[in-house]
């Protein structure tokens, strides 16, 4: 399956910004399930790409001179062999164990956890776990913020894919199953109202599973892969700091064509 | 339970120890009230210099003088030399752990490290994985803290490889001392320590690739507790000091705003915690680094000093290790022995820390300045038995060792002269070669039957002489 991305991000400031840096992951990589046809990236002045510390392709773009908006752009297509399940990457796996701000259990998760997989480790034990998940927390956007926990979106029974996402690797963690948070890009049949997507891998003996609570996807359909983290600060697309401007609007816009 | 300490100026018999004799036949013959006079004077001229530091937990921020004592803590040269060998050699090796970690990983491999253990830590950094460091340095700067059980045997109590503080005290105190008392070094020879400002720029000059590179000092700003440290050291150096907001990266590299333009950064004394470098990268809500200076350190372009992700190799779930890290990378026997130590983390070893807990010291594996500790011979029933249920909650988070006597020093206390526990904490400095200088930081706990040394649990300092046998 080949698809077509095309997605914009604009930032407009009410004052002029003096100067901003902003981390950029919005480059998809080769790997087993994704091959990379064409990539481009729009950016207001040149960004060298490097790699990140979880592997990701990441551009530093830095602004010295004053601006009111920056426009960034991705355009390209990429080739999904939508018959893989399964992907290995070579990084280390352990470390993601390891508990953020962001994805901390709290007993209610820790109990959350154990009452969905009881003894089981496996496959089967994490799909009615992300099927738990679901039912708990009902998909609605602005019930968080950003900056919402795990524990405290689980609390409140309800989020977006970021915060199913952040309340599955508590869970996964808890059980002591390395897992890992996902940023891209999801083709579905409304794809104009879709911004991008967050879901979860979690490491099972023999390669990286996915699973989407938002879609309640245990396996990876129409997804494309674009960065990997222990949580959304180290995944997400765009992280950003300013100095100046006032309060920002973001107007992204996001398409994904079969 | 009666306990023996070694005495670093009286022996067993109450006799004088040889290397004190000097100071001690001036003790005796200068009056009493000209050394409370010119214990008066020290106070004035500490307050003076601004040496304070800021109380944690304290709601007021209060600043407080870190009390000095006019007493000094001798070693003799020959001791010095054994404790210098194993402070450097332990220093070595734990560098050639955090560079083996950080790529091969030989020693996981090997088996001699649980791999869980270290890649599951908070300390261990996926951002220097891979990266390789000029000279594979990792820990430029490092403060082994010592301590001396009660048969004068040096025990290592815990490797400081983050940013170790204390160092402007034992240049203070050193200063201090030779002011107020100018004839005890006429008297006999000191080694002088007045060159560690120049030993702290050569080592940090030598981590960087560039020729005569830029180094700064960033620190955290005026309302961290060592702040003065940070002011003090940069002015020694001849340096910068600069704060977060004084940096920025531009395509991958460091510069500093100055009033004649952004002038390049190549070395940074950052004496600030890997979580607050950079909020792109880490904490997004510290205000306190520079923005994209991960980037610019993964790029190469810039040297950080210490290195990021040091702390997995000072954690003190590591500590048990550091012995077998020797052997393993020098292929020696240490020189400086461990506190032998009880990983809570083992139901085996939790159960013998419970049934214990009065004998042992229990220290929390992420904490510093000895606020998350129990002391257990010192505490209360109730102290005891509320640590007992916070280490029962989670056992994963502690080590327990036995309760070391600690040596003691005479001190200046309220009724006049009393033996005080110290310990001792000399700065290692690696750069073309590993160095100290002669001595360190010794610190007093002034509470009688106190050990615990931390400024912020009333400690105090001590000059630290070196001297010839």
């Amino acid at each position: 399956m080949k698809l077509s991305i095309r997605h914009e991000t604009t930032y407009s400031y009410d004052n002029e910004v003096r100067n901003s840096i902003q981390y950029l992951r919005l480059t998809p990589q080769e790997s087993e399930r994704q091959h990379v046809i064409s990539w481009e990236l729009g950016l207001p002045r040149p960004a060298r790409a490097q790699v990140d510390p979880y592997g990701n392709i990441l551009h530093v773009l830095t602004m010295e001179e004053p601006h009111a908006s920056i426009v960034i752009s991705a355009n390209g297509q990429v080739e999904i062999d939508d018959s893989r399940e399964v992907e290995h990457d070579g990084h280390e796996v352990l470390p993601y164990l390891r508990f953020t701000r962001l994805t901390q259990a709290d007993d209610a998760l820790r109990a959350f956890a154990h009452e969905q997989c009881r003894e089981r480790r496996d496959r089967n034990g994490l799909i009615d776990l992300m099927h738990g998940l679901a039912d708990h927390m009902t998909y609605l956007p602005g019930s968080t913020g950003v900056e919402s926990t795990a524990a405290e979106a689980f609390a409140g029974g309800a989020g977006v894919c970021q915060d199913h996402t952040h309340a599955f690797l508590a869970c996964s963690r808890t059980l002591g199953l390395p897992a890992r948070y996902v940023s891209g890009y999801l083709l579905t049949e409304d794809s104009a109202h879709l911004a991008s997507h967050a879901w979860a891998e979690v490491w099972l003996a023999d390669g990286w599973y996915s699973f989407d609570v938002s879609n309640r996807l245990a396996r990876p359909e129409r997804h494309l892969k674009l960065a990997v983290g222990l949580d959304y600060l180290d995944a997400c697309p765009v992280r950003g700091v300013r100095r100046g401007g006032g309060c920002e609007q973001m107007h992204a816009r996001v398409q994904v064509q079969q | 339970m009666t306990r023996t300490f070694y005495d670093e100026m009286y022996d067993a018999q109450g006799v004088c120890r040889p290397h004190y004799h000097g100071f001690a036949s001036w003790l005796a013959q200068t009056p009493p009230e000209q050394l409370a006079q010119r214990r008066r004077e020290a106070d004035l001229l500490f307050h003076r210099a601004g040496i304070t530091f800021t109380l944690y937990g304290d709601e007021e921020g209060t600043e407080r003088l870190i009390p000095f004592d006019t007493i000094p803590r001798s070693i003799p040269l020959s001791e010095w030399r054994m404790v210098e060998r194993g402070c450097i050699q332990r220093v070595k090796a734990l560098n050639l752990f955090l560079d083996d970690l950080y790529h091969g990983q030989r020693i996981l491999k090997a088996g001699i490290i649980p791999r869980e253990q270290v890649l599951a830590n908070e300390c261990y950094q996926l951002a220097m994985q891979g990266l390789d460091l000029h000279r594979g340095i990792y820990a430029h700067i490092a403060g082994v803290d010592l301590v001396r059980d009660g048969d004068g045997t040096y025990y290592v109590l815990e490797d400081n490889l983050r940013t170790p503080s204390g160092v402007s005290y034992m240049l203070e105190d050193r200063k201090m001392m030779m002011r107020l008392f100018p004839e005890l070094f006429a008297a006999q020879r000191v080694a002088p320590i007045d060159h560690y400002p120049n030993l702290l720029l050569s080592t940090l000059k030598s981590a960087s690739p560039v020729d005569n590179p830029n180094v700064v000092v960033l620190t955290p700003g005026r309302f961290n507790s060592a702040y003065f440290e940070h002011a003090f050291l940069a002015r020694e150096m001849g340096v910068e000091l600069v704060e977060g907001a004084d940096l920025f990266v531009r395509d991958e590299h460091v510069f500093m705003r100055t009033t004649a333009g952004p002038r390049p950064v190549d070395v940074i004394y950052r004496r600030l915690d890997d979580a607050y470098l950079d909020p792109l990268a880490f904490n997004p809500d510290s205000m306190l680094g520079v923005p994209g200076l991960l980037s610019a350190y993964r790029s190469g372009n810039v040297v950080l000093a210490n290195a990021i992700g040091t702390g997995v190799a000072d954690d003190k779930s590591i500590y048990p290790y550091v012995t077998d890290m020797i052997r393993f990378y020098l292929d020696e026997e240490p020189i400086l022995r461990n506190v032998p130590t009880w990983q809570c983390r083992n139901p085996a070893e939790l159960s013998h820390v419970l049934a214990n807990l009065e004998q042992l010291v229990v220290k929390e594996t992420q904490g510093s300045g000895g606020y998350g500790m129990l002391v257990g011979p010192a505490s209360s029933k109730a102290q005891i038995e509320a640590f007992r249920a916070r280490l029962q909650a989670n056992p994963g988070a502690y080590i327990a060792q036995p309760t070391l006597s600690l040596s003691t020093c005479p001190t200046f206390v309220e009724s006049g002269v009393a033996p005080r526990h110290i310990d001792l904490r000399p700065f290692v400095l690696t750069g073309e070669e590993t160095r100290l200088v002669p001595g360190g930081l010794t610190r007093v706990a002034l509470r009688e039957g106190s050990l615990v040394v931390n400024s912020s649990q009333g400690g105090g300092t001590k000059d630290t002489w070196v001297v010839e046998d």
